[in-house]
């Protein structure tokens, strides 16, 4: 199936999670999120835990966590 | 505030009279007669839980005021509960109508719930105690069987429209309920389950659900507008994710509410979307959605919904608290449930034992493990489940990819190049990567048990875990599908089934060599 990732098309297994795609999308930010200095949200804005399972057509968005230090 | 199953309002009358322990105020009432008796809410012992879960209404309240709390997605963790009963029960103490709907998927996630025995109870009994008013079946309700789904259904008002069970197969499910109010305000409330598009069934394992069928939820959730005229208030109850309950909006405006489930999303406040309020309380736990109807001339004029973030609340009920310790002190997590001749050591022997269990677990061809998921450096002789978890504490998920010999190769190739040495553990072959003197791979030789090499021709069943489907850069044309358990359930399967753990020495299924010198890693 495939799942948007900040605009970018990612392909991945059915019945795949957020933290599948993410992993797949790109290491450094999956590496962010997972240490809490960044965070996933839907496109509307609403934050989605790592463990929501995801459905073909889905699109996601890593944003800063509101507090965190820019990533350099 | 209590409720009761019934075919309708006199076997109800008669049927709580006879209990004598019911307050006579409210009732849900169903499509077809049913059996089956939620359990007493919790006694009232919590204090008073703080302003923040209080109602953010505004209007006057001169019309019918209607709170009802929700959560999504517990996945087995119970510790917050003591905090959710404080704050039901202090809201029903308040004297507000409450009620207390799931959006599924209460099962699968956490050790404590998914193995007691049996497994789930401990879920059973605190949403019994919370008092639970209806709930929708998650794809994860199904992960612990049939049985355990009918019990779950037995005991708390259960509805999915777009499941269709086979006769016999799931009588305790219905489409939908009738909730009563204290003042009569009828609360239509309809369930829906996502479903996977290549197979059409929730993500679980087929088995789990071979005698039920599932229709397309938002094509069935257009039938369920008829149910408008049934109530006062109507709501969506679902477990198909939030962008899904998105497009119920748009298309259903006949719903006053829909709570949802399945994406683990965090709608803080409740959106209003087409005239609908759409909601849905993160995942794990971590928080209690709560929705506030006002109603006045039977319909709904005002609307709100929000989530109480439970790390803030302070009040825990003590009746409740201790049963959460009590199910934490689950003595399956320490019992044996195999016995070595040896113990179980190196990251090859491991791997060999955790590739076989899942290779066996799906009727796969091939299995592999990486190291980096292989947490213990040894099993002890007696192995407990708590050594499983600690083995594998990961819950990675297997996922099989039809693939060539040549798409093995390229996996195997992805895993050498981390770390230039060998990664991956085997089950169902064994393989040579044959390298140059700057240690790059120049070719993987893969061959069957009997020393035999594999086909070229041939597509194999191959399983991996999650974490390596998403983590390698390998070749696959078959995008690959997730099998719905984990290495850790598979492992504990395994080893429950009796298997000869002696052939667990260092035996290793994969190696490199340099030129035609061996060297094994």
């Amino acid at each position: 199936m495939q799942v948007k990732v900040n605009e970018k098309t990612i392909e991945i297994f059915a019945g795949a999670r957020v933290r599948d795609v993410l992993r797949k999308y790109s290491r450094a930010e999956w590496t962010l999120v997972r240490k809490n200095k960044k965070k996933v949200t839907d496109p509307y804005g609403h934050e989605v835990g790592l463990d929501g399972e995801l459905n073909g057509g889905e699109s996601l968005v890593i944003a800063a966590r509101a507090g965190a230090e820019p990533h350099s | 505030m209590k409720r009761a199953l019934s075919a309708g309002p006199v076997l109800r009358r008669l049927f709580l009279a006879l209990l004598g322990v019911f307050v006579l105020s409210s009732c849900v009432s169903m499509p077809s007669a049913t059996t089956g008796l939620p359990a007493p809410a919790a006694p009232a012992e919590a204090s008073a839980t703080s302003a923040s879960t209080r109602s953010s209404l505004t209007t006057e309240s001169t019309g019918s005021h209607i709170v009802i709390f929700h959560s999504n997605d517990v996945h087995g963790k119970i510790d917050n509960f003591a905090k959710v009963a404080a704050i039901l029960d202090a809201e029903r103490k308040s004297g507000a109508d409450v009620f207390f709907f799931s959006a599924g998927d209460n099962f699968s996630g956490d050790p404590v719930t998914d193995l007691y025995d049996p497994p789930g109870e401990p879920m059973l009994e605190l949403l019994g105690r919370l008092g639970l008013d209806v709930l929708t079946p998650g794809n994860h309700e199904f992960d612990y069987g049939m049985g355990a789904m009918r019990k779950f259904a037995a005991r708390f008002p259960t509805v999915s429209a777009n499941i269709e069970p086979r006769p016999g197969a799931f009588p305790e499910l219905r489409p939908w309920v009738v909730l009563t109010a204290k003042d009569g305000t009828k609360i239509v409330v309809f369930g829906l389950i996502q479903i996977e598009p290549d197979n059409k069934i929730p993500s679980t394992h087929p088995d789990k659900v071979k005698d039920l069928r599932f229709s397309e939820p938002l094509a069935k959730a257009l039938e369920m507008k008829k149910l408008r005229a049934s109530g006062q208030v109507l709501i969506g109850l679902t477990h198909i994710g939030h962008e899904q309950d998105l497009l119920l909006a748009k298309q259903m405006p006949e719903l006053d509410v829909i709570i949802g489930g399945h994406s683990h999303t965090r709608v803080d406040p409740a959106e209003n979307v087409n005239g609908v309020l759409v909601a849905q309380a993160g995942a794990d736990g971590f928080f209690l959605g709560r929705i506030d109807l006002l109603l006045k001339n039977g319909r709904v004029v005002e609307k709100k919904g929000r989530l109480i973030d439970l790390s803030q609340a302070r009040d825990e009920d003590e009746t409740i608290k201790a049963m959460i310790t009590k199910f934490h002190q689950n003595p399956a997590l320490a019992r044996v449930i195999a016995k070595a001749p040896l113990e179980i050591a190196g990251k090859s022997a491991l791997g060999n034992l955790m590739t076989d269990a899942i290779r066996q677990a799906h009727n796969l061809d091939i299995a592999f493990q990486n190291n980096g998921g292989i947490r213990l450096n040894r099993l002890p002789m007696a192995i407990t489940i708590n050594d499983v978890y600690t083995l594998e504490p990961f819950g990675n998920l297997i996922v099989q990819f039809d693939m060539t010999p040549a798409e093995i190769r390229s996996l195997i190739k992805s895993s050498w190049e981390k770390r230039l040495e060998i990664d991956l553990q085997v089950s169902g072959i064994t393989y040579i990567v044959r390298i140059d003197s700057a240690r790059q791979v120049k070719d993987i030789q893969l061959s069957n048990p009997d020393g035999s090499l594999l086909a070229e021709g041939r597509t194999y069943k191959v399983g991996v875990s999650s974490y390596i489907a998403s983590s390698y850069k390998f070749a696959h044309q078959d995008p690959g599908r997730s099998l719905q358990t984990t290495v850790s359930e598979d492992l504990i399967r395994y080893l429950q089934s009796g298997v000869d753990l002696g052939v667990y020495r260092d035996v290793r299924r994969a190696s490199w060599e340099i030129a035609a010198k061996t060297s094994r890693n």
